[in-house]
């Protein structure tokens, strides 16, 4: 303890400490020395030196001597304490969370320890600890605001808002009147906010609402008073002035479309589904009308009656909608109508729409029925809008045509390239779609939107390198790629990622999909510092949406991607390995001795290479980066840059089963999910497991073919197996014996029955009867050829509607090429694979997967062919892995002649 | 055509790739999470009508000056949605809640001496002025305007009689002399002993 230190000794102690709080980290080093050479065995200056040292990055180092010190003194708080810390600052919360209850072991009442404990408690959702800790920092300091917001948070996430209310109220009893100063104002008015919301989260709306309307002069943020207000009434079945509250609320803001829908519930013109019958629709019909009366200058209230309207009426709404957004040119018409399309009826009555305006402004000049003339824009954005919808349904080469009469009209304008580039994309040709782009990036260098966008469509035609190049125009420093990271750009981790699995580079894929992960373990770490931060700054609501948040953060999209990535890039590491060095040593054997003794001693003076680049790139940055405290605050050099590392690992599954394990938790309704789990879980011979992941996949989607795959594959498997031989292998088929007649799939069915029953139900789909042969073929390998021609003799019908111009084939780009693997890869048919490859060049022409003869893999193509002649002309000009076209902007006289 | 609303904690993943598509300045998640967790009532978000958002605007209280005054960190709104007055909207917006929440004198914002659109937008539809030039500003070396518009202040807080008898200790307000508790930046040591 301090107190066995001289007094000298105890004052440079203190004086340890001071540096450690201060950041003053050499001057505390310096201390923790002097005191070390009179008692080298002082345990908790041994601890502090490891704390200070663990400050300047000296980890090791640090470890060594906290373990010292604790060892050489057990009984010291201080020594549990800088231990739970270094835990801490490794992220080893459980760990620290040991440390600070041995250190309040030996002092229980010490603040700075509880107050540590608590925040990990939080941190690691230990909610019942969390109270514990809480309710004993109180009751030690119950004259401190924050302890008494610190307990009822504490309650609030334990799951017991009632006893959060009790303790808010007994805080708010210690305040001797309402009125807080001027300078707390705002703070008290969260606070009440926050009570509020306890009490509608505790069913105690009366109460709520009559607290509210207590303090309205105390709360100042008046939106928020306004829309709990509402949120209260509606649910106490108070519609009609929930009804004017929610009519207050639009006059405030009349573009949020929650305060429309809550207007709607509450005059009992609300369905889930958005079906109404015509009553109802001519009721909301009038609503409308009138609050347009209201809020002129308001979209959401004109868009929003495109959705319950229909026929003619949907048709006459749709046209008043229309025209004047594309007399001024918004572009984004299209995405804000393309919801409609999922309404039966509706893209037939736009496309009529739309195609008689253009017919209109073409011709006499204006709008059906006007007087006025449309400026020449007006054609330009209604072409725009064609293509848009073309695309929507498929036509894409009307779509084609559409956007270049319309580049061909205006070739100024950036957005018409975009469109473009994206049209080419749906068509199957991501290289003139990657061309396209680029040409809008180049027509305005400052925007990053047009460059990301190339960017995306680089990626998507697997030109990485060239797409980081571009990336890095707007990076600072030039070093992209760090600074992506660092911002954790993830759209463009994942993308490459995607690219890299793509193209096989598992290594650098994995680096990618990873890369993305990390970002959000960060983020789940981001929350740490705001455990406290809230509590003072009294943001209550917030911070407890931000826990929730951060509980489901793994449900995210971009996490979802990057988990599927990763887990898709071990399986395929698992099944084709990378080389090993005996295997490597194998294929040197092929080698004279004099060879292979120069090819090793190359590859070692490349590794020694390496490793000493690497070593003074960390030198070079240590020496400039170390700050006045000492602390070095540099990255070190990744030994791993290419992944190379990440494939060598030794068991892919158990890593790819990490990263299930996240899915299953957090994407449960996901499809995808449950394929991977398959996927691992048979090869794994986790035949339950696997079995688990067929009932789910059935559960979600029984009528999906890749269900129906997994199903049949499945049985037949474990049908396969014909010896039992231990108990727990005969446990396993006892269970499944149980569960398959619970299978309405499988019932008394054999496999081929179910097989044939499950064609039967969806005869049509070329998705599904490339299940049903690939099935075929697996459950009898000599059917294989039966298996092909029923694939071979599938029809891609017409769509059936009514009164759209041009045909539309049911068929799509995507699952064409998934038939077109089975073919080839599964199974082994290249003639058939060939034969299907020419049949769906005809139906995709666009398609560079097959070769259509308008796509650019075609020499043929009238891409390549312009392509030819624009470089001919200018020299500069590429669409290849020229890296110089990158930062040259190109003229517009030059690009006018690639519009196809 | 797009819904104007206050952002939730919800809507941060998005409004950071936003961000990252758009802009050359960008920021980490805890950055916004500092915002969101300070000033809730200043991030507000366009939605699109299919749920996806397509700008945003990220605002913050400057708290260690004696004039109370917010501060726009960032205004984005992607480039297939211009032409709808979002920027306008989400602007009017956080002004509004910074005017009437924390009663701010001004708002203050930069922007590049080359973006035209933006400073147009500023000056003639918003109402800003130019208070200062900053040089080298952004990383790559460009200038910014340091612009400013004027808001209604303090005034609108009404005062209800009687003392303030808080006798709890605790630190300043919203908009306070508070220490500044930073985003990024990690605070002092706790204390071990």
């Amino acid at each position: 303890m301090v107190a066995s230190l001289p007094p000298k000794e105890s004052n440079l102690f203190k004086l340890i400490v001071k540096s450690y709080e201060t950041k003053q980290y050499k001057k505390g080093l310096k201390a923790a020395d002097a005191i070390l050479k009179r008692f080298p065995d002082h345990g908790e200056t041994l601890s502090m030196k490891g704390l200070t040292l663990n400050c300047m990055d000296r980890k090791s180092e640090a470890y060594e001597l906290v373990r010292q010190g604790l060892k050489n003194d057990l009984k010291s708080h201080v020594c549990w304490h800088v231990f739970g810390l270094l835990y801490r600052a490794d992220r080893e919360y459980r760990e620290a969370i040991k440390c600070y209850r041995n250190a309040l072991k030996i002092d229980p009442d010490n603040i700075e320890i509880l107050r540590d404990l608590s925040l990990l408690q939080a941190q690691m959702r230990d909610l019942t600890g969390f109270v514990e800790t809480r309710q004993k920092l109180l009751t030690l300091k119950p004259n401190h605001r924050m302890n008494w917001i610190g307990f009822t948070v504490a309650h609030h996430l334990n799951s017991d808002p009632s006893k959060a209310v009790e303790i808010l109220e007994a805080y708010e009893g210690t305040l001797e009147d309402d009125n807080p100063p001027e300078n707390e104002r705002c703070e008290h008015g969260e606070m009440l906010l926050y009570k509020i919301s306890l009490l509608e989260e505790c069913g105690f709306l009366e109460r709520a609402l009559e607290e509210l309307h207590k303090k309205e002069s105390n709360i100042i943020d008046k939106v928020s008073y306004k829309e709990q207000e509402v949120s209260l009434l509606v649910k106490l079945g108070r519609l009609e002035e929930g009804e004017s509250l929610y009519r207050a609320l639009l006059s405030m803001n009349p573009d949020n479309y929650r305060y429309y829908e809550g207007l709607q519930k509450c005059v009992g013109l609300y369905s889930e589904n958005g079906h109404f019958s015509p009553d109802e629709i001519d009721r909301l019909d009038s609503l409308y009308r009138t609050l347009g009366q209201q809020y002129k200058r308001s979209s959401a209230v004109k868009r929003i009656p495109l959705d319950f309207l229909q026929g003619d009426k949907f048709r006459e709404a749709a046209g008043s909608y229309i025209r004047p957004l594309l007399t001024k040119g918004v572009p984004s018409l299209f995405s804000d109508l393309s919801s409609l399309y999922n309404h039966p009826g509706k893209a037939d009555i736009l496309e009529q729409l739309i195609l008689e305006l253009e017919h209109s402004i073409k011709t006499p000049g204006q709008y059906p029925g006007r007087v006025e003339k449309e400026p020449p824009s007006t054609l330009l954005w209604t072409l725009f809008l064609l293509a848009q919808h073309y695309d929507k349904r498929g036509q894409y080469d009307l779509a084609l045509s559409k956007i270049d009469e319309a580049i061909e009209h205006t070739p100024t304008v950036i957005d018409l390239y975009s469109v473009k580039s994206r049209i080419l994309k749906h068509a199957g040709d991501s290289t003139a779609a990657a061309a396209f782009a680029d040409e809008a990036r180049c027509m305005d260098l400052a925007d990053r939107y047009v460059n990301s966008e190339c960017v995306k469509r680089m990626l998507q035609a697997d030109q990485v390198a060239l797409a980081e190049q571009t990336a890095a125009l707007f990076t600072k420093e030039g070093d992209q790629h760090t600074n992506l990271h660092d911002m954790q750009c993830m759209w463009y981790e994942l993308a490459s990622g995607e690219s890299f699995l793509r193209q096989g580079d598992l290594g650098w894929a994995l680096k990618k999909f990873l890369a993305v992960e990390k970002h959000y373990a960060d983020i789940t770490e981001d929350q740490f510092d705001f455990h406290s931060y809230c509590l003072r700054k009294m943001t209550l609501r917030t911070y407890v949406e931000m826990l929730k948040f951060q509980d489901r953060l793994h449900s995210h999209i971009y996490f979802h991607k990057a988990a599927a990535g990763a887990i898709r890039c071990y399986i395929n590491v698992y099944d084709s390995p990378p080389k090993s060095t005996a295997e490597e040593d194998n294929d040197m054997s092929k080698l004279l001795p004099s060879q292979k003794k120069k090819l090793r001693q190359k590859q070692r003076k490349a590794e020694a290479r390496a490793k000493k680049e690497a070593e003074e790139k960390n030198e070079e940055l240590g020496a400039t980066g170390v700050s006045k405290s000492g602390k070095r605050n540099v990255k070190p050099v990744d030994p791993d840059p290419h992944g190379e590392k990440l494939v060598q690992v030794e068991d892919p599954l158990l890593e790819a089963t990490k990263y299930l394990k996240l899915l299953q938790k957090s994407s449960p309704d996901s499809l995808e999910t449950h394929l991977l789990s398959f996927e691992i879980y048979t090869r794994k011979q986790k035949i339950l497991l696997a079995f688990q992941a067929v009932k789910q996949l059935l559960r979600l989607d029984a009528e999906h073919p890749d269900t129906h795959r997994c199903l049949l594959k499945f049985f037949h498997k474990v049908g396969s197996i014909n010896a039992l031989v231990t108990d727990s292998e005969k446990l396993i088929f006892s269970v499944l014996e149980a569960e398959r007649p619970t299978i309405s799939q499988l019932h008394d069915k054999s496999l081929f029955e179910a097989n044939g029953s499950f064609l039967e139900k969806h005869k049509d789909s070329l998705t599904h009867r490339a299940a049903f042969a690939e099935i075929l073929y697996i459950l009898d390998s000599n059917r294989k050829s039966e298996a092909v021609k029923f694939i071979e003799g599938s029809t891609n019908n017409l769509v059936p509607r009514n009164g759209a111009l041009g045909p539309i084939k049911e068929w799509k780009l995507k699952d064409c090429i998934t038939v077109h693997k089975l073919l080839g890869t599964v199974l082994v048919e290249p003639d058939a694979a060939a034969r299907w490859k020419v049949r769906c060049a005809e139906y995709f022409p666009y398609s560079t997967y097959f070769e259509g003869n308008l796509s650019s893999a075609s020499p043929n193509s009238v891409f390549n062919k312009l392509r030819k002649n624009s470089e001919n002309e200018s020299p500069n000009h590429s669409h290849g892995q020229n890296v110089d076209s990158v930062t040259s902007n190109r003229n517009i006289a030059a690009f006018k002649d690639l519009t196809v | 055509m797009v819904c104007i609303r206050k952002a939730t904690v919800d809507d941060l993943l998005a409004m950071q790739a936003c961000n990252l598509f758009c802009l050359p300045e960008n920021y980490q998640m805890k950055y916004y999470l500092y915002h969101i967790l300070s000033w809730p009532h200043l991030l507000y978000v366009a939605e699109d009508y299919n749920g996806r958002i397509v700008g945003y605007v990220l605002a913050k209280m400057e708290e260690e000056t004696t004039e109370c005054h917010g501060h726009i960190t960032s205004l984005a709104v992607l480039r297939t949605h211009r032409k709808l007055g979002i920027a306008t909207k989400l602007m009017t917006a956080a002004q509004n809640a910074m005017e009437q929440v924390f009663g701010a004198e001004y708002v203050s914002l930069h922007v590049r001496k080359s973006n035209r659109a933006a400073f147009n937008l500023y000056t003639e539809t918003l109402g800003y002025k130019i208070h200062d030039v900053e040089a080298k500003y952004y990383a790559d070396g460009e200038d910014a305007y340091d612009m400013r518009k004027q808001l209604k202040g303090k005034q609108i807080h009404q005062h209800h009689g009687g003392g303030h008898n808080h006798h709890h200790h605790h630190a300043g307000g919203c908009c306070s002399g508070e220490a500044k508790a930073d985003k990024t930046e990690t605070k002092g040591n706790a204390k071990v002993a």
